[in-house]
């Protein structure tokens, strides 16, 4: 493994970081634009360990709590459950696949809108059922087309471990 | 290259993940005077430049859509120009369509909405304008079709507004013509009446008729009189003998505003704002 693609790797990371601020206003509905900031968690911890993706993933939720006080705390619990899992996931069930991680990436979001509705139990009966079955389906399917397009033009950076590096 | 048998949960992992979920239910549980101290040091700090970017990123979009609308109005002008009395009624038109703004007299900050991913971004917002821009908590926040919500937390360069959508808003109300007071709150979040709001507290002898307009009522000194909160749409219940409860339907849908004003000074604490509100709506 060579040093630069471990700079590559957190590179497209933090594209994807400034992506979420930037672009992801202008690509239509808010509740079906790709997620570039989960998008970033879920590609970092599914190359690391269980529990670097789990330390990430509660960074990212507590951060994003911050901007939605509604339900703080709820974030970070759905992010570091996302964080672990597909660490964990990943690591035991999961061949290297370009399909299975868009798979991965599709179950990641659904599951993390899941997580976070139930935590914050602010959406209830109807509208849980909308936010599950129609939008959640929506933006977890865009944010796992985006994720593959990126494992795909990076496929080299991307396939690595980071204990590796 | 493929994944390795090294990277199955260690007893490590599992102690940062449960130190993580337990955390986090801290979080959940922690009483609203930690919260806020707490989200508005991240906002302020590690989430600042990623704010800006937002912020900058919403200014060049409204940008571009301002170039766009100012080349069709120098279209439009150049067209009108050739004609005098077209012209004058053109300036007539654009003067009236100059808005909310103006009939306000300056007293309101501009600010734009920071959306958020997150299912519950509709219950609470993040504004782009803070305490340097005069912005101040429970400040009225409005566009111009009517009331979005109250300021809840300020920020030097954010804040953070609490939707009438929010499960714990209230709002006192009154019918367009004054004749009927009570207080507005959400409808809730089950059943066909989801983006709802209702008109709590009504006497049982006062019947309000479908189409009517709800307006705040201003008592309390929290929100101004006279902002458009939404339209009545039906009875939603009765005690018997004693009170009714009217659905309506909302001037403003908080995940579809993506400009703002929030209200300051005088007009902000005791003016009548249902002139401004009207004219809006008469506007050419």
């Amino acid at each position: 493994m060579r040093r630069t693609d471990r700079y590559r790797f957190y590179i497209v990371l933090l594209v994807l970081v400034a992506l979420q601020f930037t672009v992801r206003s202008r690509l239509g509905d808010d509740r079906v634009a790709p997620d570039f900031l989960l998008l970033a968690l879920l590609i970092y911890s599914i190359r690391a360990q269980p529990g670097k993706g789990a330390a990430a993933g509660f960074i990212v939720g507590l951060l994003r709590d911050a901007l939605t006080p509604a339900s703080f705390g709820a974030g970070a619990l759905a992010h570091t459950l996302v964080g672990y899992l597909s660490a964990w996931g990943k690591a035991v069930f999961f061949a290297e696949n370009l399909f299975v991680n868009g798979c991965l990436l599709f179950a990641g979001t659904w599951f993390r809108n899941l997580a976070l509705a139930l935590a914050s139990g602010q959406l209830k009966g109807g509208m849980l059922g909308w936010e599950l079955l129609v939008w959640s389906p929506l933006q977890s399917l865009t944010t796992s087309l985006v994720g593959m397009l990126v494992l795909w033009m990076f496929k080299r950076t991307m396939s690595m471990r980071l204990s590796d590096a | 290259m493929a994944l390795g048998a090294d990277r199955y949960a260690s007893r490590a992992d599992a102690l940062v993940f449960i130190a993580c979920v337990v955390l986090s239910v801290a979080a959940m549980g922690l009483p609203e005077s930690w919260r806020q101290p707490i989200a508005r040091g991240l906002r302020a700090t590690v989430l600042a430049p990623f704010l800006y970017l937002q912020q900058q990123s919403e200014e060049l979009r409204t940008s571009r859509a301002r170039y766009d609308q100012v080349v069709a109005q120098r279209d439009s002008t150049a067209l009108a120009a050739g004609f005098a009395p077209e012209l004058r009624n053109e300036n007539a038109r654009l003067r009236g369509l100059l808005g909310l703004g103006q009939r306000l007299s300056g007293g309101f900050v501009a600010a734009e909405v920071l959306h958020q991913p997150e299912p519950t971004n509709p219950l609470t917002l993040v504004l782009s304008a803070g305490k340097r821009q005069g912005v101040q908590p429970l400040a009225a926040v409005v566009s111009p079709e009517g009331l979005l919500g109250l300021v809840s937390a300020v920020d030097p360069n954010s804040s953070v507004v609490v939707t009438w959508a929010y499960p714990e808003f209230r709002a006192s109300a009154m019918s367009e013509d004054g004749s009927v007071f009570g207080i507005v709150a959400p409808h809730g979040t089950e059943g066909p009446g989801v983006w709802l709001l209702e008109l709590r507290g009504i006497a049982y002898r006062q019947l309000i008729p479908d189409g009517t307009q709800i307006v705040t009522s201003g008592l309390g000194g929290v929100l101004p009189r006279g902002i458009p909160i939404g339209t009545v749409i039906g009875l939603a219940g009765e005690a018997e003998g004693w009170e009714r409860t009217y659905l309506v339907r909302p001037a403003v849908h908080p995940a579809a505003v993506t400009h703002v004003m929030v209200l300051t000074g005088p007009v902000a604490r005791s003016g009548d704002l249902h002139s401004a509100f009207t004219a809006m709506g008469e506007a050419p």
